[in-house]
């Protein structure tokens, strides 16, 4: 792990990133890359398991499969939500499904971004990056907003 | 005085007297011949005491005891002589002022005394005196007396006091003395006076009490002239005052005496003719007692204005009687003014030469001079006069007046009450009958009754003998009713009213009142019935109209008397009366059996209609009818006829001649039936024998019918469709209930052969439709207003599960626990629904028809539905499919993708194990890629039918534990572990071992990713009969039931798997199912949800 490790190496600002995903492949490969990053990676392999992490860990942010076997994605990111340990956790959808209905869902629910499998995994710790700068500045809200009108825009020039 | 002076005196004298005295009493004694004293004591006594008396003067000896003895005893024995000679004179004095209470005697007796006392006191020769009569301010001579003679003729002396220059009138005016003296001279002094009495000078002076002059004493000198003094003239006056009061009390007594005397004639005139009841006795009486009291020549009375004769009349002996009253002046006036009118003298009476009175030479004619007429008037009701003639001119005198007027005022009274009587007589009479005709008619209400009543009341009222109601049936009278009706009469009436009496047909047909006092001399009768008179003991009849205002034609009552009789206008007003009563009954009773019939009409008719609605055959309907219609109005026949080509054909009949008429035909332009039919309207006949041809236009009038009654007969598009008519032997009336009662019944039977027509045609339609909706495929409900269930077809059972007895009564909600209505008030197009059968959801398609009743409210609904599921689920398979693929194909893809950008990365040194283990995701995904594509291209494979299965012995339990390594080598157990159970012998199947692999790995896959929390999946293969079963059971979710057929369906993906979103495209078990089908097997399913589930599979076993 040294080997790889980030610029900073002050533990307590690490950023934490939970996963949450079955797909054992798809978590090594958010792991990598975003320890790459420095940046600290902790895994669940399904829905109640990441729910526990989250409340027990406090990530600062979540990067959520949908289509998970039992408690899919939406369920998991509604029991977030409705918990106060972990309502103010950023979640980012990781979704298969390529439908703009089931993007419009992940934002509808009160997730603050979504990214399409397939990904680029090198592009995953910026978008963490920046996502929780805009964050930070209080721009959790304008983030939602934006990410609805492109998604709008999309869905328009699709039709 | 001697002795014997002193004996005849004192003893023979007195006793003579007192013997004269007896003898006197029985001679004079009222009560002679009842009394014993006056017949035998007192001539006795008178005898004896007589010859005593006789002897003592001649012997002129003293009578033992003395002479005063002896006076005392004649004293003593003189009293009852005398008594009784009193008694017989005293009524005589008091009866004698009666005898004649002529005017004034006691005031004549008080003016002598006066004049008497004048002559001597003044020294007068002429001494009158005038009384004075307030009231007609006349002076009326009393007692006149020249040189002490009465002049007989002073009495008649009248002077008016106002107009006629008398002296008495000044006297009166002054109520002062005063003298004239030269009374020739003088213009104050009555000419007629002094003419009279020859008087040179006057003094009148008044006599006044109370400060009233009630009369005047005239008097004069008649030899010479003489100067009364004051002196003279006050003389006069104190003896005038002297007598005054006298003279005015003896006026008074006898004017209460006249008055008196006029009232006890007038209440006699009263009590007479108030006793006579009849009228005429009344007037008779009136008159003769009139002019008896005063002294008249004529009387007489003329009572009403048209009369001519005096009603009643009385003359003196001589004179003839009155012949006409109606010339009569001075009655004429007296009417005409309403007062009476007194004449003085016919002769002068200028007032009754006014024109239309007569004249005065009528009454000349007749003898009359004087004359008083007095109207009689009662209430201001002029009801006649009274006249009082007298041949002699005289003024008619004020107590005479009031004394006719009086009469007059009884009379008028006595007629009034006479006249009331007779009214009221006449009026209790005519009531009892009045009222025992209505008490009779008033009881009864039914027809028969009520004629019954009449005759009776009729034979009451009038008091006859029998009496027969004749009323009015087709063009005859017919017997109605009758009370004690002879055979003879009653036979006679039979038939009508036979010719020989045919006046009375007139008389009920004018409505008028018929009278024969005596029928045999009556030649408006014939012979025949004369003779029925003789027969049947009746002379006399009365024929009264008795008509209900409802019908045209009258009837009569006819009131037979035993005798000759003269009908009096009360016998005619009572049988007007009868005639009015029977009117008002008959009116009731019509009305009452018009309700009746009515009632009885609706009631046979509601029962007829009820018969004729559950009849279903129209023959039957028909044969109903012509049995029903005869009863409904009491006929004899009936006839329905149809129309066939412009022809009527008897279709169904009832009754007399009914068997020959079925299929007559006639044409629709025919008589009778024909007329009905058209003029759309009913016909009635009360009797159609008058006329041949209706005979020959229909055979049941031919087999006997008079009385005809149809209607039309309408179809039930309005269009006219036949003739009901039914039919009498005798002639009848139809009343209006019944030909409405018939007209209902021909719409009942319209609508009942309609109805039996359309039954036939609809239960046809009905079968038809039932067969229909029984093979439709698609489901049919249909629900009434309420939303009750009333149809369910078998197609609708197949859809939702619901046999049709559970659906039907209740509504879409209870039964599907859907409500299938739209809120639409206007459903448009096929709705999605879905309903639930059993656990299962079912989508239909579902199209609604809303019927509305005529008013536009909603009537029921009709749902036409077919199950779409199956479309519907091919849709979200599809959708679902593209997802799943999509994420299928995505997931590898990310692993693959990522791990190839990751390696690429500069920015990291990789180490060699990481290096590796990318890269084995690299292979292990792109394998995972390839085997979703083969999947895919599979079901291409399948699709296209170019499955290619290659059979041969395999051993399925070895092929089972193979398999079962492999996959536990992966590493994809993921918590999972495996328990094997199988047999030891080999189980050798006919298979493809590829697919069979194939089919193992599909649903191992399954089982691992169905049951996420891990457990144990159970992996056994048996021998079963001819076939290998290979199972693998999970301990996971499970599978609904509803859900176990499907899951093999293409694309389709259970349920809890699409939401969870877990992997897979849906297509494993359909491709393992086609693989196992394709091999000669079978695959199927046992689950409990929650507990996991149990695949299996099996292939036929391979031959030994």
């Amino acid at each position: 792990m040294d080997g790889y490790s980030g610029e900073s190496g002050d533990a307590p600002l690490m950023t934490k990133v939970l996963v949450i995903d079955d797909e054992a492949p798809i978590r090594l490969l958010c792991r990598v890359n975003l320890e790459a990053e420095g940046m600290d990676v902790i895994e669940a392999a399904d829905g109640p398991s990441g729910v526990d992490m989250a409340r027990d860990e406090r990530p600062d942010v979540i990067l959520l499969d949908v289509m998970m076997p039992g408690l899919d994605g939406w369920r998991v990111a509604e029991q977030l939500l409705e918990d106060e340990r972990t309502v103010g956790i950023p979640i980012i959808f990781l979704t298969a499904r390529a439908e703009f209905r089931d993007r419009a869902r992940g934002l509808d629910i009160g997730g603050v971004d979504y990214v399409t499998k397939p990904f680029n995994p090198i592009e995953l710790a910026p978008l963490v990056r920046g996502l929780l700068d805009r964050l930070d500045r209080g721009e959790r809200d304008e983030l939602r907003a934006e990410k609805l009108s492109e998604l709008r825009s999309l869905m328009e020039s699709e039709a | 005085m001697s002795e014997a002076s002193q004996v005849l005196w004192f003893d023979a004298v007195p006793l003579l007297i007192v013997a004269a005295a007896y003898l006197g009493a029985a001679a004079f004694h009222p009560r002679r011949g009842e009394d014993l004293g006056a017949q035998l004591v007192y001539p006795v006594l008178g005898l004896v005491l007589a010859t005593y008396g006789i002897v003592l003067a001649a012997t002129e000896e003293p009578p033992p005891g003395g002479v005063w003895l002896a006076l005392a005893v004649a004293g003593l024995l003189a009293v009852p002589p005398l008594v009784a000679l009193l008694q017989r004179s005293a009524p005589e004095a008091r009866e004698a002022p009666s005898a004649r209470p002529a005017l004034g005697d006691g005031a004549a007796e008080v003016a002598r005394a006066l004049l008497t006392q004048a002559e001597e006191l003044a020294g007068v020769e002429l001494a009158c005196l005038v009384l004075v009569e307030d009231e007609t301010r006349i002076g009326r001579g009393l007692v006149g007396r020249v040189g002490g003679r009465e002049l007989d003729w002073f009495g008649e002396v009248q002077i008016d006091l106002d107009n006629e220059p008398s002296g008495v009138g000044t006297a009166v005016f002054e109520a002062a003395p005063f003298a004239v003296y030269d009374a020739g001279a003088s213009k104050m002094v009555s000419r007629r006076l002094v003419d009279a009495t020859r008087a040179r000078s006057i003094a009148f002076v008044p006599l006044v009490v109370d400060q009233r002059v009630i009369a005047v004493l005239v008097a004069g000198s008649v030899t010479e002239p003489r100067a009364f003094t004051d002196d003279d003239l006050g003389v006069l006056l104190r003896a005038a005052r002297e007598h005054a009061v006298a003279l005015d009390r003896a006026r008074s007594t006898a004017g209460l005496a006249e008055a008196l005397e006029r009232e006890r004639f007038v209440a006699r005139i009263s009590s007479r003719v108030r006793s006579e009841l009849d009228i005429d006795d009344v007037l008779r009486v009136a008159v003769e007692e009139t002019a008896r009291a005063l002294g008249v020549d004529r009387c007489f009375i003329r009572l009403g204005a048209g009369s001519d004769l005096p009603t009643a009349q009385w003359q003196a002996a001589g004179l003839g009687r009155i012949d006409s009253a109606r010339q009569l002046a001075a009655s004429n006036l007296a009417v005409q003014r309403r007062r009476t009118v007194a004449v003085e003298d016919v002769a002068t009476a200028e007032e009754l030469d006014e024109a239309g009175l007569g004249g005065r030479d009528t009454l000349l004619a007749l003898g009359s001079r004087s004359v008083l007429a007095i109207p009689i008037v009662v209430f201001d009701e002029l009801l006649g006069v009274l006249a009082l003639h007298r041949a002699k001119p005289g003024r008619w005198s004020p107590p005479e007046i009031a004394l006719a007027e009086a009469v007059a005022g009884e009379i008028g009274i006595a007629l009034r009450v006479a006249q009331l009587l007779r009214e009221n007589e006449l009026q209790i009479s005519r009531q009892n009958a009045f009222f025992r005709i209505a008490a009779v008619l008033g009881q009864s209400l039914s027809l028969s009754d009520t004629l019954d009543a009449l005759a009776q009341a009729a034979t009451d009222a009038l008091d006859g003998t029998f009496a027969a109601v004749l009323m009015p049936r087709g063009s005859e009278l017919d017997l109605a009713a009758g009370a004690h009706v002879p055979r003879d009469v009653a036979a006679a009436l039979r038939d009508g009213v036979p010719e020989s009496a045919r006046c009375l047909q007139a008389a009920a047909e004018d409505g008028r009142v018929l009278a024969s006092p005596d029928v045999t001399r009556d030649d408006r009768f014939e012979q025949d019935w004369q003779d029925l008179a003789g027969r049947a003991g009746y002379r006399a009849l009365i024929a009264v109209p008795a008509a209900s205002p409802r019908a045209e034609r009258g009837g009569l009552v006819v009131v037979f008397f035993s005798d000759e009789r003269r009908f009096t206008d009360d016998d005619l007003e009572l049988a007007r009366h009868l005639g009015d009563s029977a009117r008002g009954a008959l009116e009731r009773s019509e009305l009452f059996e018009a309700e009746r019939t009515a009632r009885g009409l609706s009631q046979q008719l509601a029962r007829t209609g009820g018969v004729l609605a559950s009849e279903l055959d129209p023959a039957a309907v028909l044969d109903e009818v012509v049995q029903q219609a005869p009863e409904l109005l009491s006929a004899d026949a009936c006839a329905v006829r149809t129309v066939e080509d412009d022809e009527l054909v008897v279709s169904a009949a009832s009754g007399r001649g009914a068997e020959e008429a079925v299929g007559t035909r006639t044409s629709v332009t025919g008589r009778l039936s024909g007329d009905v039919f058209q003029s759309r309207s009913p016909l009635a006949l009360e009797d159609a024998s008058s006329d041949e041809r209706l005979a020959e236009a229909d055979p049941i009038v031919a087999a006997g019918h008079v009385a005809y009654l149809g209607v039309p007969l309408t179809g039930p598009e309005g269009n006219l469709a036949g003739v009901l008519s039914v039919y009498a032997e005798r002639p009848r009336e139809w009343r209006q209930e019944e030909i409405e009662a018939l007209l209902a019944l021909g719409g009942n039977t319209s609508a009942a052969l309609a109805n039996a027509e359309l039954y036939s045609r609809v239960s046809l339609e009905k079968e038809r439709s039932v067969a229909i909706l029984a093979n439709i495929a698609d489901g049919i409900v249909a629900v009434d207003r309420d939303g009750d269930v009333v149809l369910w077809n078998s197609a609708a059972k197949e859809i939702t599960g619901v046999p049709q007895e559970e659906a039907i009564g209740r509504t879409t909600a209870q039964v599907l626990q859907r409500q299938l209505e739209s809120s639409d008030e206007t459903p448009s197009g096929p709705r999605l629904v879905s309903i639930s059968r059993g656990s299962e959801e079912v989508w239909l398609s579902l199209s609604e028809a809303v019927m509305r009743d005529p008013l536009g409210a909603v009537a029921g609904r009709i749902f036409a539905f077919r199950d779409i599921s199956a479309d519907r689920m091919v849709e979200q398979v599809k959708s679902d499919f593209v997802a799943a693929v999509s994420h299928e194909l995505r997931t590898p893809l990310t692993s693959i993708y990522g791990f190839a950008e990751t390696l690429l990365r500069q920015d990291i040194p990789f180490g060699e194990d990481e290096r590796r283990t990318f890269l084995g995701y690299i292979a292990s995904e792109s394998e995972r890629l390839t085997e979703i594509v083969d999947q895919l291209l599979n079901v291409a494979r399948l699709d296209a039918g170019d499955l290619q299965v290659e059979l041969g012995r395999i051993d399925v339990g070895s092929v089972v534990s193979e398999l079962v390594e492999t996959v536990e080598q992966s590493g994809v157990m993921n918590g999972h572990r495996f328990e094997l159970d199988l047999p030891d012998e080999p189980l050798a199947a006919e298979a493809d071992p590829d697919k069979v692999r194939q089919v193992f790995n599909i649903l191992v896959e399954n089982a691992l990713q169905y049951s996420p929390g891990g457990g144990t999946v159970t992996v056994g293969a048996r021998r079963n009969a001819d076939r290998v079963e290979v199972r693998v059971a999970d301990e996971g979710i499970g599978i609904p039931a509803a859900e176990r057929e499907r899951i093999f369906r293409k694309f389709y993906r259970a349920e809890s798997a699409a939401r969870d979103g877990a992997a897979g495209t849906g297509l494993g078990l359909f491709i393992a199912r086609e693989l196992v089908t394709a091999m000669g097997g079978r695959i199927w399913v046992d689950s409990t949800e929650g507990e996991g589930s149990s695949f299996a599979f099996e292939l036929p076993a391979a031959r030994e």
